[in-house]
């Protein structure tokens, strides 16, 4: 029985969740596990740039945790359930604290204490920051504590490692995961009492996205066709200022605007002007006119349909394309050198100096609100199944506030992890094998199917046809007609799927092979997301209906929860918890 | 309840290619530091007063001869020319050796200063190697032994460089030596953490550049001293010869035939 | 991974009514050839594989490599398979995608087709692994040594545990001006490939372990390891090795001060070295 053996856990992702987890877990001495696709350090946590959220109040603003959880919900438009949100702004200035001692190198105040800066959706300076590349920074801070207690012989490092499923015992429970050795190719399981998922978002089933080549929420798919609930999946975040590119968009992030960066136009479309030469009466700062409070800091999905709109309806976009200005040339040396990293990125991807030209941006898909449905101790419904981070939808509601991303994939950690303990160590013993046999034989099952597919169609051409159909229908501005299209076009490359065929079929580091599979899982969640949209007939944060533009709180003040039925997603609805703030109407353009 | 886990299969299989650091373990830390400094001191001092001893040969075989026997007579000499000069240098040759044929030089793929820096490090290393170990045997271990001889330096010397090979071998190995010797220093300061800067390597740099510019010049000019006309035909030996262990005084007359302006004087 | 790419972003609905802007980005008859070192296993033998690809302006190596599993065929018509190869952020932030680019290691998603094609746009391209470390599968190779040597040299603070101790103790500016730059190593392992003196003679320990040392000796909680570090630093393969080639700092994608950290190292080091000497 449990209590001589020390519980044995396995977190599936080494991002700033799945990290957190881990630390908590071996500090309380238990074994972990680390499954990551790629070396932990590479994980997409490191693309994080402006900063993380806490009311620490060190600008004499009066700043505190309450007004943190308040501007949390209502920038999220209500849709979070507010017990894990006020956990987690409360737990913010200590999180800050730790990182600190870490030894991440935040930016400091001449008394050298940490510096602050603004960020969307707040009027205090609560963001910290290190430069303009935060998430690298906690990343290797987090990264180093495992490493540290890897060196110790307490956590065992899988990386190079695909989840593909968990392992069910009788009673539904998880025993173990099977996992794809994308070296070698072969697949296995591994036997823990308790798994976190912390894989992240699933930006890749948009095609482009800010996102990282392995976020593509398979993991999460998986879990939704063994019978986990998948909530909020119609909410995404489409970051309003990012680098158009040609293999992805890349982020510029909002620190840009937080240090002072003004988003802008010609006032005449048809001024050839080079930008930096447009005097400034001949600029039109439309977010700033339009919202003079938050001015160029309005919460983001606002940001991205004011420029949506600017670029599609006032046919405003520079020189006709769309892409509008994104301004921090103004700005002091001092200040463009706290933007470094991110100015950087675009001198080098783009090759005009952003400390001299203005930036040309557009928004790019960027965030999952969703993700798998938790519990307030982050287990899913199926037991012994965690999540945290951007992988689970608890926290950010309808819109995520810039910078709360990396707070509550930590705070998610801290959270899940010692669960997941408790729950490890009152789990009883498993029956037989604890279906491991059976998961096995389901996944080799797949694999050989896929390997002797005989097939025509390209996995790589049907995933762009998914990016294409997701981006056109499901991000900014939604149509119920158009989200139509977009299922029926799934179905279509669902079907397709069935007669790929993978120009590869070795088993040696086989790429498109571990994609091939990833994309089935990116078909099926693109689904329910195109489903929970569908139903959504309202407008709140980044979900937006032209034809419903208001916010419907009697019908859709509930999370949507996803579950696989008989190989659909069917819907369910469930009431947010609002036990701390009335919900009232978020309006940004006065106070 | 835990599962019983059987033994997790290793996540890394065993390493190839390049090991991991054997952090703390092995001695190679306190023989490269030594080879460093073995450059620096002794050698590279060695270096310098060899250079502004041969420099001598400019005022003539007898002031050369002078120099010759000055440092032959200093005390204990045949150790000092041991510990200080012959097994330091062999040592900073051999271990340089073992050094360059274990880098992998690729300026070819990146041809960047410091990388050509590198690459010439190694090749004055080869070139200085080859060279004195010829010149040590030629001009200290065979032919008229100049520690009993001093007064025949000059005319061994000047016999060599009449070759013309020679003298073009004495010529590139004086820069070679120079340069390795310069740059050396340069390396010390950089890799010991005496210019960790970006600026105080890049000044200490001209320093460097200037002080093996100006000892390579002084070694050329020495070295030109041996066939200048003005010398042509030194005698064999202007001194007498001198017993071990007894220095005797040097002659105030210049031999009949001498050139040398200095004994000249003296007259 | 591998990837495939978009046009730029789809219309939606409404810009389809609304505007006829040319957002796609007009493709033209020009081809890039793309020569690519490829190897189907660690064993196996390496062979040259050329694709000849549309050109399309603003494209990077990454979004070659994802035209190419489109369309996983030679320019002499045999059918293939897409290359492998590690990237992952694609912005140069997460450090997989290293390589060989016409010969010199660069990341991949930051080199710009336009840039390597030269000012005439008529260079060829060649992709190859990075040649210090061993293949895996095309260009895709092992770096792990790098992560084994953080482990060595104890890259980390060794906090007391993650509850709540309060802030940490407070930093000047100028501190953190001198910490941050190190801590952007992105672990890319490019510092390792262009140094002479990192090989497998050598086992040298390559100037991002010496960067990170240096790092974690100016955190005022992880200098209580500084001893360790300078000790493992001064084992074979450390500190020594560096021969000064300073390739490392030019190639580090990043600019960190690598030749700064182990000029610096270097120094403390030997005084610990010297301190070991007469008190151990």
């Amino acid at each position: 029985m449990a209590a001589a053996t020390t519980p044995r856990i396995i977190v599936v992702g080494g991002g700033l969740a799945g990290l957190s987890a881990v630390i908590k877990i071996a500090e309380a001495g238990g074994k972990v596990d680390l499954f990551s696709i790629v070396p932990v350090k590479r994980s997409h946590s490191v693309c994080a740039q402006g900063g993380i959220n806490a009311a620490k109040n060190l600008k004499g603003e009066g700043d505190d945790v309450l007004k943190h959880f308040d501007d949390t919900v209502y920038g999220g438009d209500f849709l979070a359930n507010q017990t894990p949100v006020k956990q987690m702004t409360a737990q913010g200035p200590a999180i800050i604290d730790l990182l600190d001692r870490m030894g991440v190198p935040f930016n400091r105040t001449p008394e050298g204490l940490l510096d602050f800066r603004r960020f969307g959706g707040t009027l205090y300076h609560r963001t910290a920051f290190a430069g303009a590349t935060a998430g690298q920074q906690l990343l290797y801070a987090l990264d180093e504590q495992v490493r540290r207690y890897e060196s110790e012989g307490k956590v065992t490092k899988y990386e190079g490692w695909e989840f593909m499923s968990a392992v069910l015992g009788s009673k539904g429970e998880a025993r173990g995961i099977c996992a794809m050795n994308l070296r070698s190719m072969e697949t296995q399981t591994f036997p823990c009492d308790a798994v976190i998922i912390c894989t992240g978002g699933n930006g890749a089933i948009f095609g482009k996205s800010t996102n990282s080549v392995v976020c593509t929420g398979s993991a999460q798919s998986a879990l939704y066709q063994q019978g986990a609930y998948y909530a909020n999946g119609e909410f995404i975040q489409v970051h309003p200022t990012a680098i158009p590119g040609e293999d992805k968009l890349r982020l510029m992030s909002e620190s840009a605007r937080g240090e002072g960066g003004r988003v802008w136009v010609p006032r005449d479309k048809l001024d050839k002007r080079a930008a930096a030469s447009i005097p400034e009466g001949d600029r039109w700062y439309f977010l700033e006119e339009r919202y003079p409070k938050y001015g160029n800091l309005v919460p983001r999905d606002i940001a991205t349909r004011e420029i949506f709109k600017v670029v599609y309806e006032d046919e405003m976009g520079i020189d006709g394309q769309p892409m509008v200005y994104l301004d921090v040339s103004h700005l002091s040396p001092e200040r463009q050198n706290k933007l470094e990293g991110i100015l950087e990125i675009y001198e080098k991807f783009v090759g005009d100096d952003p400390r001299k030209v203005p930036m040309k941006i557009f928004p790019g898909v960027h965030y999952t609100m969703g993700g798998l449905w938790v519990d307030f101790e982050q287990q899913t419904n199926i037991p012994g199944v965690f999540a945290a981070g951007e992988a689970d939808y608890s926290i950010h509601g309808a819109n995520r506030l810039g910078a709360n991303s990396l707070l509550s994939c930590i705070y998610g950690g801290f959270v899940a992890g010692p669960n997941a303990m408790a729950y490890a160590k009152a789990l009883p013993a498993q029956e037989g094998d604890g279906g491991h046999a059976a998961e096995l034989a389901r996944q080799k099952q797949k694999n050989q199917a896929l390997l002797n597919n005989k097939g025509t169609q390209n996995p790589f051409k049907i995933w762009r046809e998914l990016g294409e159909t997701m981006t056109k229908h499901a991000t900014i501005v939604r149509y119920n007609p158009g989200l139509d299209e977009a299922d029926a076009k799934i179905v279509e490359l669902l079907d397709r799927y069935r007669d790929v065929n993978l120009s590869d079929k070795s088993q040696w580091a086989n790429t498109s092979f571990a994609f091939t599979r990833q994309l089935y899982n990116m078909l099926e969640m693109a689904r329910l997301m195109v489903k929970g949209a569908r139903l959504r007939d309202e407008s709140r944060g980044a979900h937006y209906k032209p034809d419903f533009p208001n916010r419907e709180d009697k019908e859709f003040l509930k999370t949507t929860k996803a579950s696989f039925v008989d190989g659909a997603p069917k819907i369910t609805f469930e009431e947010v918890d609002t036990s701390f703030i009335a919900p009232r109407p978020r309006v940004y353009t006065s106070s | 309840m835990a599962t019983a886990a059987p033994p997790a299969p290793a996540s890394n299989p065993t390493l190839r290619g390049v090991q991991p650091l054997r952090a703390g373990q092995g001695h190679s830390y306190f023989w490269r530091r030594l080879h460093s400094l073995t450059g620096l001191i002794p050698i590279g001092g060695f270096l310098i007063e060899h250079i502004l001893s041969n420099y001598e040969a400019v005022n003539g075989p007898l002031a050369y001869a002078q120099q010759v026997k000055f440092l032959n007579g200093l005390p204990l000499v045949r150790v000092l020319e041991w510990a200080f000069i012959f097994i330091p240098l062999l040592y900073h040759a051999l271990y340089g050796v073992f050094i360059a044929i274990r880098g992998r030089s690729n300026v070819n793929v990146y041809p960047w200063a410091g990388n050509w820096s590198y690459y010439m490090q190694r090749v004055t290393g080869y070139i200085a190697f080859a060279y004195i170990v010829q010149h040590v045997w030629r001009q200290r271990f065979s032919g008229v032994s100049l520690p009993e001889h001093p007064g025949a330096a000059f005319a061994k010397v000047q016999h060599e460089l009449h070759n013309p090979w020679m003298l073009a071998i004495y010529v590139i190995a004086m820069v070679a030596t120079c340069w390795h010797f310069a740059y050396g220093v340069w390396l010390f300061a950089a890799k010991w953490g005496i210019t960790p800067g970006e600026k105080a390597r890049r000044n200490f740099g001209y320093a460097c550049a200037a002080v093996g510019t100006g000892l390579c010049a002084l070694g050329l000019v020495g070295m030109y001293a041996f066939i200048n006309p003005k010398y042509a035909n030194a005698p064999a030996d202007v001194m007498p010869e001198q017993q071990p262990g007894i220095v005797l005084p040097a002659p105030s007359v210049a031999p009949p035939n001498s050139v040398n302006p200095s004994a000249a004087i003296r007259n | 991974m591998s990837t495939a790419t978009l046009e730029a972003p789809a219309k939606s609905p409404m810009s389809t009514s609304v505007s006829e802007t040319p957002a796609r980005t007009r493709a033209t008859n020009r081809t890039i050839k793309v020569s690519i070192k490829r190897q189907a296993s660690p064993e196996s033998k390496a062979a040259t594989e050329t694709f000849e690809i549309p050109y399309r302006p603003n494209m990077n190596i990454t979004s070659l490599l994802g035209e190419i599993a489109l369309n996983p065929t030679t320019v002499t018509g045999v059918d293939t398979t897409p290359i492998s190869y590690d990237a992952n952020c694609l912005e140069e932030i997460c450090g997989s995608c290293a390589m060989l680019i016409n010969g010199k290691a660069m990341m991949a998603c930051s080199a710009l087709v336009d840039k390597l094609m030269g000012p005439n746009g008529d260079g060829a391209i060649t992709l190859a692994p990075l040649s210090k470390f061993p293949v895996v599968r095309d260009l895709a190779v092992d770096r792990s040594v790098l992560f084994e040597n953080l482990k060595k040299v104890k890259a980390w603070v060794p906090i007391d545990g993650t509850y709540d101790l309060g802030p940490a103790p407070r930093q000047f500016p100028q501190v953190q001006e001198q910490r941050y730059p190190l801590s952007n190593c992105i672990s890319c392992t490019i510092c390792m490939e262009v140094c002479p003196q990192f090989n497998e003679a050598t086992g040298f320990v390559g100037a991002a372990t010496i960067a990170q040392a240096k790092l974690f000796n100016m955190d005022p909680a992880g200098a209580v390891l500084k001893p360790d570090r300078l000790r493992a630093l001064a084992g074979d393969g450390g500190v020594q090795e560096c021969s000064f080639s300073q390739n490392c700092v030019q190639a580090c994608p990043k600019q960190l001060p690598l030749t700064e950290a182990i000029s610096d190292m270097g120094r403390d080091v030997f005084v610990q070295q010297v301190k070991d000497f007469f008190t151990r």
